[in-house]
């Protein structure tokens, strides 16, 4: 490895100032808060939170809806992933399958909510269909659907990688050597995933537990921590103090769980060569998961087709003829028109100096020999573990009376820090993979490191930086609970325009601008397949980047979903 | 011309080399041979300047160089498994360098390498479609290309089989011929070190065990060691091609 140069500490030493001055001084900032009255040390905030019935109960009602949906979760991650990779059912079914759960991701989790009304609440297709509401939709049991629908993507994209690592041949043996089927199981399946099931528990139990969106538009009265946590501080008397606590409270669980995470990672069993050999499966097994993994899919289907219905009939569900009128109307308002171009340049912002930022961190991290280079990876997890409803705050009270606030810098900062640690991740497993003597072969050959980083590094990581790019971009586009309390008129995005619309009761134009950011989202990732189309020069086998990670659950998500939207395109 | 005085090199306060001295002329092949682990990587490095001694002096035609930096030495380096650039062709990595010495590079001004190095038929392929014999001769020609004063060469044959082995060990040894150039060779296989270089270093637990011509090593083994461990495993070469052939055949 080539000795640390001038360039590389300045590259570092400006990383390490972006982190303090945007997570670490931010969140000690909101810890201070927390504990000051008037200038003194005092634990008065925590004792008055504690002893407030209403807090504590949404305390509560987040741990119980959070905990019961995650379980669910995992267990319809594990029955889709198995389905993908312990069944012969066709690959295009399986394609199917895959597409249709993770496609929740490309749309803003408030959208959710709405989507869950017009399916379930009063005049829902649903209720209207049956005569009468199988359950109230609003609180508990709205709340649960919707993280469920949220999480499962993640959840199965963690099982789905895990799994992707069992190796078949001890099916095989199992077989052979006649154990019997729940044995067989045991040994083969469930074991070696004790991992990967627990962590996608965990994070689909953190995810929940931080979401802002589904509880801000189908919470109703049954309040989570996250929407007492927006009307503490933009409620009609802000509250900084109570606010910092509250987030102080969502944000002790983020990191215990992110500890966990960690912990269970060494639980996976992952084998060195998986082999290339056929799946065992019978019939029975087949039709079984076949007919479950389609009534999972049918019910996502289901609920998300509401998307593409109401905004095209007259008067859903009163009037269901064809109409171009309520989009003509969206297109045509200037004010949302106007939010929609915030939102990309946010988004496009957010994801262009993503690249630079995380792509900077890796290289310094596994690339060069600065002493404490050690920092960046403790940064990641961090940022990893920071809820965005809570770093969004953190900003909120630490740049309150700064120029910084209100302003399209602050989204883009708090975009680049909230998601900084799937793409790090992401850079730095494509980076640890390529060879290690280049930048010393380029300076024998009279680069500089900066040259031979642009002449060699760049160019064989271009995979890696258009997929960071397509992640950036998509997560700024959806995120609401990262940016909900840093916009302002000027500045207001998509995301949150939506919540703002909801107070109009204006679901045509909800729906509209979910469609547009659902397009968006979908052009943004054509665009990665199209870019990243192997061609004949290509040389790197980035699945494999991606695949043998060590690194963390989050990159193996990310790095699943990737391939899986560039196999099908 | 490159003499090499009582190196010391220690991580963590664990010493890998202790007191290395030697000497080598010009368009000599030196091998540094040890076992895995011996230090030999860590001396070829400390020549080229990527690790610094902890003491003693690398001294090049009576320069003391060990302040120099890497880039500036004018040494070179062809790596174990080649280093080349896959975005890049063959001819686009042999002529790298020199696109950084603001001159428009000409296939003229490389084609003796090329020529020499039977190369052309390969020039415009993807590294990937290059053989493992193509790819080390793409790596040498990059590296010739900018006209090193010393070449060094990182276990270069332990990538390859057999047939190509020898044809990339006699191009090496015309490259010191022809060109006039010293050449060190890392490697951990006796047979290499002792038919290609005219002098041998062999090296043990981070000591000199012996430094000389093959035939004065194969004469006058220094030590059990070199007994054992290198002799030995000529000798039982030997015995399985006569067991193979028949005397007269090896």
């Amino acid at each position: 490895m080539l000795k640390t140069t001038k360039t590389m500490r300045i590259l570092y030493v400006s990383l390490l100032a972006i982190f303090i001055i945007f997570l670490i001084v931010p969140l000690i900032y909101m810890m201070w808060l927390s504990f000051d009255d008037k200038g003194a040390l005092s634990g008065r905030h925590y004792q008055e939170v504690w002893q407030s019935r209403e807090l504590l109960a949404s305390v509560l009602n987040s741990f119980r809806v959070s905990f019961i949906s995650a379980a669910i979760t995992t267990i319809l991650a594990f029955i889709i992933a198995y389905t993908i990779y312990f069944t012969t059912i066709s690959v295009n079914t399986k394609k199917v399958f895959r597409l249709v759960v993770t496609l929740p991701m490309l749309l803003p989790t408030i959208t959710y909510g709405f989507i869950l009304i017009y399916v379930f609440g009063n005049q829902g297709y649903i209720t209207r269909f049956i005569g009468e509401p199988l359950f109230s939709i609003y609180g508990f049991n709205g709340l649960l659907i919707g993280y469920v629908i949220y999480t499962l993507p993640a959840a199965f994209l963690l099982i789905a990688n895990g799994m992707e690592y069992v190796d078949q041949r001890y099916v095989l043996v199992s077989v052979l050597m006649k154990d019997r089927p729940m044995r067989r199981f045991y040994h083969t399946v469930l074991r070696p995933l004790y991992g990967a099931i627990a962590g996608a528990f965990i994070l689909s139990f953190i995810l929940s537990f931080t979401d802002y969106g589904i509880p801000a538009s189908i919470g109703g009265q049954y309040q989570v921590i996250a929407t007492t946590l927006y009307q503490t501080m933009l409620g009609s008397i802000p509250d900084f103090s109570k606010g910092a606590v509250i987030a102080i409270m969502m944000l002790l669980p983020a990191i215990i769980a992110g500890l966990l995470l960690r912990k269970f990672e060494r639980y996976t069993v992952s084998y060195r060569s998986t082999g290339d050999y056929e799946t065992v499966s019978s019939a029975i097994k087949n039709r079984t998961f076949m007919v479950l993994c389609s009534i999972i899919a049918f019910f996502i289907v289901g609920i998300f087709s509401i998307l593409i219905i109401v905004p095209f009939t007259s008067a859903y569900p009163y009037d269901m003829s064809f109409t171009w009128k309520h989009v003509q109307n969206v297109l045509g308002m200037g004010e949302l028109m106007r939010v929609y171009q915030n939102s990309l340049l946010v988004a496009f912002l957010s994801a262009a100096i993503g690249i630079t930022i995380s792509f900077t961190a890796a290289i310094i991290s596994v690339r060069t020999s600065i002493t404490s280079r050690g920092l960046i990876q403790w940064i990641s997890i961090l940022t990893n573990t920071v809820p965005g409803m809570v770093l969004g705050l953190a900003y909120l009270l630490l740049f309150n009376g700064s120029s910084l606030k209100g302003t399209f810098l602050i989204l883009i900062i708090c975009n680049l820090v909230h998601f900084f640690t799937t793409p790090y991740l992401m850079m730095k497993n494509a980076l640890e993979k390529m060879d290690m003597s280049w930048e010393v072969t380029g300076a024998l050959l009279e680069d500089t490191w900066l040259k031979t980083v642009w002449r060699v590094i760049i160019p064989n990581i271009r995979k890696t930086i258009i997929h960071v790019f397509s992640y950036y971009f998509t997560n700024a586009l959806v995120t609401v609970s990262g940016v909900v309390f840093l916009v302002s008129t000027n500045t207001s995005l998509l995301s949150t325009k939506i919540k703002e619309l909801q107070h109009y009761s204006k679901f045509n134009e909800i729906f509209i601008l979910s469609l547009l950011i659902l397009m968006m989202n979908l052009v943004v990732m054509t665009g990665g397949y199209v870019l990243n189309k192997p061609k004949k020069r290509s040389v790197i086998n980035e699945k494999k980047i991606y695949y043998s990670t060590g690194n963390g659950k989050l990159v193996s998500i990310v790095s699943r979903m990737w391939r899986w939207k560039n196999e099908s395109g | 011309m490159l003499l090499v005085e009582n190196i010391c090199k220690s991580f963590g306060g664990k010493e890998v080399l202790k007191d290395i001295n030697f000497q080598i002329g010009e368009g000599e092949i030196l091998s540094l041979l040890g076992p895995s682990g011996c230090g030999k990587t860590t001396l070829l490095n400390i020549i080229l300047g990527l690790t610094e001694q902890s003491e003693g002096q690398v001294i090049y035609k009576g320069e003391e160089i060990s302040h120099i930096p890497m880039n500036k030495r004018g040494f070179n380096i062809v790596f174990q498994d080649f280093a080349l650039f896959p975005h890049l062709t063959a001819y686009e990595n042999i002529v790298y360098g020199l696109k950084n010495r603001n001159a428009k590079v000409q296939k003229k001004d490389v084609q003796e390498y090329i020529d020499f190095l039977e190369l052309e038929p390969h020039l415009h392929k993807q590294i990937n479609q290059l053989s493992g014999g193509q790819k080390q001769r793409v790596s040498i020609a990059r590296t010739l290309v900018m006209q090193p004063k010393i070449l060094l060469l990182d276990e270069p044959l332990s990538a390859l089989d057999g047939v190509i082995k020898e044809s990339i060990k006699s191009r090496i040894q015309q490259i010191a011929q022809d060109f006039g150039l010293t050449i060190i060779i890392v490697t951990h296989d006796p047979e290499e070190a002792l038919t290609i270089s005219n002098k041998v270093l062999i090296i043990n637990e981070g000591k000199v065990a012996q430094f000389g011509t093959p035939q004065q090593i194969m004469a006058q083994p220094a030590d059990p060691f070199i007994e054992t461990f290198i002799l030995k495993q000529l000798h039982i070469k030997r015995k399985n091609i006569y067991r193979l052939f028949g005397e007269r055949h090896a």
